[in-house]
């Protein structure tokens, strides 16, 4: 696998470039991914504020559900859970899509009509995946923070102005940057694994179907370890 | 043309070409008869480079094809043409942009109308017509998807045309008009082609040269009357399962 991954690392420096491969990619990982992502996000920010409100009120300190929820979002839940969302959705289907060509020989066909299979296939999902993880990463904070926002107003009642003041006090753009390095990280280790199990599927339809469940599995325990060096690289113990 | 000399190659235990020698001239039908799981797939995808060779060596115009690696290789590819046993047409694209497919990754500033005219002349050449432009494979029978494989496979006007099983479950008028594209190809097109098959009618009759694989051999080589007439006992059972039924 580090092998494939070198590999389409030195063909996205080559032309041909293909920017209208990248494009359609985007849509199919970002847009398509967008309502998943957004409706993941108002949930989890809704459940945390509520989660939140009941612990912090034991000590007084509602005011802290719009921080604590920010801060949990823009470190961890937001690029992880986007992350997995993404992998359940685009990412089958990224090894689902490859390994029904391999195993029908479409990527030999591309071999033959001098076309590299991984510059035109590997690379724009690698290219687009890094760049719509943080995006996404992105969508999810922010409708996180409206389901978090309505539910401590408008379900818990806490006031708005210490709502948003410590929300303010909490988030610092650091904290949005660990969350956005760790999609992107995210996006490079999911769009890997899924082209590759992709990609060197056999077998059949049983073989693909194997390779889609193993790429998955494979992408979420990678998000989680990623996940984890990051974090303790970027905090310590 | 091409020249395939003392060519080995094992999967695992498995000895699947065990020192095939052969050569091509230019212009000429090759076809290399044998069956199931005989090696001849393997054989074909060594000519093209799509596997490497344990020993041996496959030359195409003099280009030694299996020592190239990247870039060079997808260049030296450009002089080929590969028609799958499937088809191999790519299911998310138009019959259009399949055929296209080809002209547009090798000259990516070609004009659309230029583009359109190649595409449909080749498409006319396989007997088809601008009614098929917009259809995606699915909605195409077996036959059909065979003929447009072939004319993506001849649209960027390739030297060397290679055919994979070209025949195998077609009923028998569309197996005639495969053969009849096959020769059409060569003749109007003066292209050199592999034929790889172990449909032993088809085979005898597009051939200008036949060769026989066996248990990783060729049991027999040379024009289709010096194949018919070989001593080897493989050879001529594999034969007898068709001209005992003539």
């Amino acid at each position: 696998m580090i092998f494939f991954a070198l590999e389409a690392l030195a063909w996205a420096f080559r032309p041909p470039f293909r920017p209208e491969l990248v494009l359609a990619q985007m849509a199919f990982i970002g847009v398509g991914s967008a309502f998943i992502v957004g409706v993941t996000g108002t949930f989890t920010g809704m459940v945390l504020a509520l989660q939140m409100n009941y612990a912090l009120k034991q000590f007084a300190a509602e005011g802290y559900v719009g921080g604590s929820v920010v801060f949990s979002l823009a470190r961890e839940l937001a690029p992880v859970m986007t992350g997995l969302m993404i992998t359940g959705r685009a990412g089958s289907a990224i090894a689902t899509e490859l390994g029904t060509m391999r195993v029908t020989e479409q990527i030999d066909a591309m071999d033959t009509m001098a076309v590299n299979p991984i510059q035109y296939l590997v690379v724009p999902r690698v290219i687009a995946s890094l760049l719509m993880f943080p995006a996404l990463t992105m969508l999810f904070n922010a409708l996180g923070y409206v389901g978090a926002y309505v539910m401590g107003i408008y379900v818990a009642g806490i006031p708005e102005g210490p709502f948003i003041e410590h929300t303010r006090g909490f988030l610092v753009p650091d904290d949005i940057l660990h969350g956005l390095s760790k999609a992107v990280l995210f996006g490079l280790v999911v769009s890997i694994i899924t082209t590759w199990r992709g990609y060197a599927a056999t077998g059949g339809a049983r073989g693909v179907g194997e390779g889609t469940t193993r790429a998955v599995v494979a992408s979420s325990i990678g998000i989680l370890i990623v996940d984890y060096g990051i974090t303790l690289f970027a905090v310590g113990t | 043309m091409i020249e395939v000399n003392d060519l080995w190659k094992s999967f695992g235990p498995n000895d699947v070409l065990k020192g095939i020698t052969l050569s091509v001239p230019k212009g000429q039908t090759y076809v290399v008869l044998g069956g199931s799981g005989s090696g001849k797939t393997v054989l074909m995808k060594h000519v093209i480079g799509l596997f490497k060779p344990d020993r041996g060596s496959v030359k195409v115009n003099g280009v030694e094809i299996s020592s190239l690696s990247g870039k060079a290789l997808t260049e030296a590819r450009h002089v080929f043409g590969m028609v799958f046993q499937g088809a191999a047409l790519f299911d998310s694209m138009t019959v259009f942009e399949n055929v296209a497919f080809p002209v547009r990754e090798k000259q990516r500033s070609v004009k659309a109308a230029e583009l359109r005219r190649k595409v449909i002349e080749k498409l006319k050449v396989v007997d088809l017509g601008e009614e098929v432009l917009e259809r995606f494979p699915s909605e195409l029978s077996g036959g059909m998807r065979k003929r447009v494989g072939l004319a993506r496979a001849l649209v960027s006007d390739p030297e060397v045309v290679l055919y994979d099983e070209p025949t195998t479950g077609l009923d028998p008028i569309t197996t005639d008009y495969v053969d009849s594209m096959i020769l059409a190809a060569k003749n109007k097109l003066g292209v050199t082609s592999i034929v790889i098959s172990h449909d032993i009618a088809s085979a005898f009759r597009v051939a200008d040269r036949l060769a026989v694989l066996y248990d990783g051999h060729l049991a027999a080589e040379g024009t289709p009357e010096e194949v018919r007439a070989s001593p080897d006992p493989y050879v001529q059972h594999f034969l007898s399962m068709w001209f005992a039924k003539q």
